[in-house]
């Protein structure tokens, strides 16, 4: 008796303890976001100013302009583009991070990986500017090595986008998977290799598919964070670029249309739900077909 | 099916060295045991078998063709492994056919030879399961299935009944040697359970200290063995430690008699031993004498005429249900562990009893 | 018995097989790791060097660059913003993301897995999304380029680090501890307080460093609601970036890698990275 009495106090303690937060979350995070719904069906005069009208009129922009259409496909094309360049870079890494002989070697390397993520992403993109730019790093070698005579201008396209995003992202990708890499049972590899199979079938009919976990939790991480970034294609790539973020950003800090910047934000918040979605069903069924 | 020879093996980590020098030689067909304590290199030796380790110096021929250099997958090896290693995300039917694919045969004999092989286990229903929906006995019996339908030269297994109940092991075990045995198939057997070794093998390699402390089929390694570590590691025993009689005693001809050090084994007279066939403990100063503990007779009355006897004061009986232990204290102390069957007893013995422990004289084995 | 040690040449030593593969994946990710860590590198170089622009190989070592921004009053004025908020962001955060994280860790509800989700989701939300929606609401609340306004906006970021931190510390806790303590006839608050609370230090410790660091380099919610007066050395570094280059910028970004850094160490020191990430 005293037990359950005990419990229900504890309860209602933890209820207490859990208030505030959700009172929190729910006035700034939820309240907005559906603040931000309802906006997204107002109309907006000629001049920017908004009306006391709701319609369709913002979405059936974004989805019958030419323009935003192309934003909206370059958008997803240039995420899905750096999530496939991550994984791919992020399978050796993950490897040397998982088989380091030492356990001085591995801190190094987590350091390596985790350091950059604790600095502002302001900083991450700036280095790239240093780097790419007319006189940044690389032109200054390949002058140097009269490679070219004249500095590339490297900046200001999606190729330096992407290699940034690439840069800035591929920790998220490098650690799922050298976790999954870690969890697979070290003889695994040895009944493959003793039943044929060289490194590489043995990797690539063994390794790879029990990674799949690591992978989906790395992709999908990747891809809400290249589909969602402004700041790094707006230093980077200039403003210019066909990139969904940077047309939000447009709307609202410039043109100060924010319905249609709304709009917008909503679209961007479906596709990538529908992306995370599609991705997390894919490992449902995996681990339901490896655990059941 | 190929023969295995290792010569001149060694092998060493960093500033250990695991296995001192191992040369012996695996017969074709034959269900070789390597046997040993933890970290005696058993396992070690069977991974340079197999080819995930190198050998520090010495080389692996398998069927007369060195492959030392060779990596795992081009020995045509077949392994089980003590934790199944089923690839899990594959039906048991994949997992079997996963070196047949390998080998490029045709999807029809693959189907052939992975029903063989389902069947020769039992477990042709299995075929579409999932390793996680298998018990851990079936697991292993799909585990041995898919080495074995690759045909491959030699079969390895490292400790592969260890993560199974005590029951179920002795099932596996039977099942395992009436499988080699239809096959043919040269075996070598890792295992630390004297039982299972001396029950499944033709011959049985003892390892301690990384070294070959004896070679020799289950008969010889249990009756004679070559030294201390092996009479020890292999069942129960009783050692003495027995030191030349001094010359000057009455000593029939043909006969070396030894007075123990610490204690008479016998009350009155010195130990007679037959010494016809031990030519070796001419000449020693002392021996190391092993008695089994099922070969020691207890009787209430003690023989006039016996010279391999001795009073025993029980200290200890446990009851194992096939047999019984006892254990007694000699005259002079010293410990006697005496094993009978049970139904010698119609009343368990008493600590504090008197018994005539009596042996045959050939049942005292030198150890030489 | 056959136990032979046959009289044979000298054993010759063997020389390690070797792999072409793993030497490849080793120089990959060896690669990767490099290109990981470049940018960091060539921030470096350029913070220290006396020229404007960074040179490979470097010529000179100079501290000019630090000694510019330690006398500008843009910059010790936007870090003093910076500094303000961290701490108080921090220690709200960790109020919320811990008492969050315990509550949840303890009680058993029908929608338990959504509110999880819902602690979790700033981090799948885009950045740029939740700017706009703070935007909005906080100029309907009279919040917009206020120091209130930022730091809800840096609590609602650094909120899922602390409560992910927290969570584990929670997890590796003995829930029978605390009925222990209230068999001997503490109630849940004072067993909150001195069994649960100093039990789950390392994951506080951890949740706090995120938390700090986190609003320390927030940028993509501070560009939409701050002001003027409220500007923090992030925003400020965007600015002169879109604007100009100033290569005092180096020397800022330096400093803010040594910070994070440090951070790592200490998060490694109480929780443990593999744990966290």
């Amino acid at each position: 008796m005293a037990k359950t009495i005990k419990m229900k106090r504890r309860n209602l303690f933890s209820w207490i303890l859990l208030t505030p937060s959700l009172l929190f979350m729910g006035i700034f995070l939820i309240l907005p976001f559906l603040l931000l719904l309802v906006l997204s069906f107002r109309d907006v005069d000629g001049m920017m100013t908004m009306l006391p009208t709701y319609s369709l009129a913002q979405y059936k922009e974004v989805f019958t302009s030419d323009i935003y259409l192309r934003t909206i496909s370059s958008t997803l094309w240039v995420a899905l583009l750096t999530t496939a360049i991550c994984l791919v870079m992020a399978y050796p890494a993950a490897y040397l991070l998982v088989r380091s002989p030492s356990k001085g070697v591995r801190t190094l390397f987590y350091i390596l990986l985790v350091s950059p993520l604790l600095t502002s992403v302001v900083i991450r993109t700036f280095a790239w500017i240093v780097i790419l730019a007319q006189n940044g790093l690389v032109n200054e070698v390949l002058l140097k090595l009269h490679i070219i005579s004249q500095p590339l201008s490297l900046l200001w396209n999606m190729n330096a986008v992407i290699i940034a995003y690439v840069q800035v992202m591929l920790p998220f990708a490098v650690l799922p998977i050298a976790t999954s890499l870690g969890e697979i049972t070290p003889n695994l590899r040895q009944a493959s290799m003793s039943l044929g199979a060289g490194r590489l079938r043995t990797f690539l009919k063994v390794t790879l598919p029990l990674t799949i976990p690591g992978m989906i939790s790395g992709s999908v991480i990747v891809f809400s964070l290249a589909a969602g970034s402004y700041i790094t294609p707006l230093l980077v790539g200039g403003r210019l670029q066909p990139l969904l973020p940077l047309s939000i950003y447009q709307q609202v800090m410039q043109i100060s249309n924010l319905p249609l910047g709304a709009a917008m934000s909503l679209t961007l918040l479906v596709f990538v739900a529908i992306v995370v979605a599609v991705l997390g069903w894919i490992l449902k069924r995996w681990e339901g077909r490896m655990n059941g | 099916m190929s023969n295995i020879t290792i010569r001149q093996v060694s092998r060493q980590f960093g500033a250990n060295t695991a296995l001192k020098q191992v040369d012996l030689e695996v017969r074709e067909g034959e269900f070789f045991s390597l046997l040993g304590p933890s970290g005696c290199g058993k396992t070690t030796l069977l991974n340079i078998i197999a080819g995930f380790l190198e050998p520090s110096t010495g080389e692996v021929l398998i069927g007369g063709r060195e492959v030392t250099d060779l990596p795992p997958y081009k020995r045509d090896i077949g392994m089980v492994f003590q934790n199944y290693a089923l690839f899990p995300h594959l039906s048991v039917f994949e997992n079997v056919a996963y070196g047949l694919k390998i080998r490029k045969l045709p999807k029809a004999e693959i189907r052939k030879r992975v029903e063989e092989s389902l069947a020769s286990v039992r477990l042709e229903e299995f075929a579409k399961r999932m390793p996680h929906q298998l018990s851990g006995g079936q697991q292993q019996r799909v585990a041995i299935a898919r080495a074995l339908a690759i045909q491959p030269r030699v079969l390895l297994l490292d400790e592969p009944l260890s993560n199974l109940d005590a029951k179920l092991r002795k099932e596996m075990q039977t099942e395992l040697r009436s499988l080699q045995q239809s096959v043919g198939i040269t075996t070598v057997l890792v295992t630390h359970d004297q039982e299972e070794a001396l029950t499944l093998s033709d011959r049985i390699g003892i390892l301690g200290n990384g070294e070959l402390q004896q070679l020799g089929s289950p008969m010889e390694v249990y009756r004679r063995p070559a030294n201390r570590f092996v009479a020890e590691f292999i069942g129960q025993v009783n050692l003495f430690e027995a030191r030349k009689a001094p010359s000057g005693g009455e000593v029939p001809a043909g006969t070396i008699s030894y007075l123990t050090d610490k204690y008479r084994l016998s009350s009155e007279q010195p130990l007679a031993l037959i010494a016809a066939g031990i030519p070796e403990l001419e000449g020693k100063e002392s021996v190391l004498f092993m008695l089994r503990p099922e070969r020691v007779q207890l009787s209430l009355e003690r023989n006039l005429q016996e010279t391999n006897q001795a009073e025993l004061c029980v200290t200890d009986v446990s009851y194992a249900g096939n047999s019984l232990r006892i254990a007694g204290t000699l005259p002079g102390g010293g410990e006697l562990i005496v094993q009978a069957p049970d139904p010698s007893f119609s009343v368990l013995p008493e600590p504090g009893q008197i018994f005539y422990a009596r042996w045959a004289p050939e049942d005292l084995i030198p150890l030489v | 018995m056959d136990n032979s040690n046959s009289a044979s040449p000298p054993m010759r030593r063997r020389t390690r097989r070797f792999s072409a593969w793993t030497t490849l994946v080793w120089i990959a990710g060896s690669l990767v790791y490099l290109f990981l860590i470049l940018p960091v590198l060539v921030i470096v170089l350029s913070a220290f060097s006396p020229k404007e622009y960074p040179e490979f190989p470097p010529t000179g070592f100079s501290l000019r660059w630090f000694s510019a921004i330690a006398g500008n009053s843009d910059w010790s004025g936007a870090l003093w913003n910076s500094i303000v908020l961290l701490v108080i962001v921090t220690l709200l955060t960790v109020v919320l993301g811990t008492t969050a994280a315990y509550a949840i860790a303890r009680l058993e509800f029908r929608g338990k897995q959504a509110i999880q989700s819902l602690m979790l989701s700033p981090l799948m939300i885009p950045q740029i999304v939740l700017g706009i929606s703070l935007l909005y609401v906080f100029t309907g609340m009279g919040l917009i380029g206020t120091m209130t306004g930022l730091i809800i906006g840096h609590v609602i970021v650094a909120f899922p680090y602390v409560v992910r931190t927290v969570s584990v510390s929670v997890s590796n806790l003995n829930p029978k501890l605390e009925l222990a303590s209230m068999s001997l006839g503490a109630g849940p608050v004072k067993t909150f307080f001195r069994v649960s609370l100093p039990l789950i230090k390392p994951g506080i410790v951890a949740g706090g460093v995120f938390s700090a660091v986190t609003s320390f380099g927030e940028v993509s919610i501070s560009l939409f609601v701050y002001s003027p007066s409220t500007v923090t050395v992030p925003v400020r570094i965007f600015n002169y970036i879109e604007q100009t280059y100033d290569p005092a910028v180096n020397a800022v970004s330096v400093i803010f890698i040594a910070v994070a850094v440090i951070a790592l160490i200490i998060i490694e020191r109480t929780i443990g990275l593999t744990k966290v990430m």
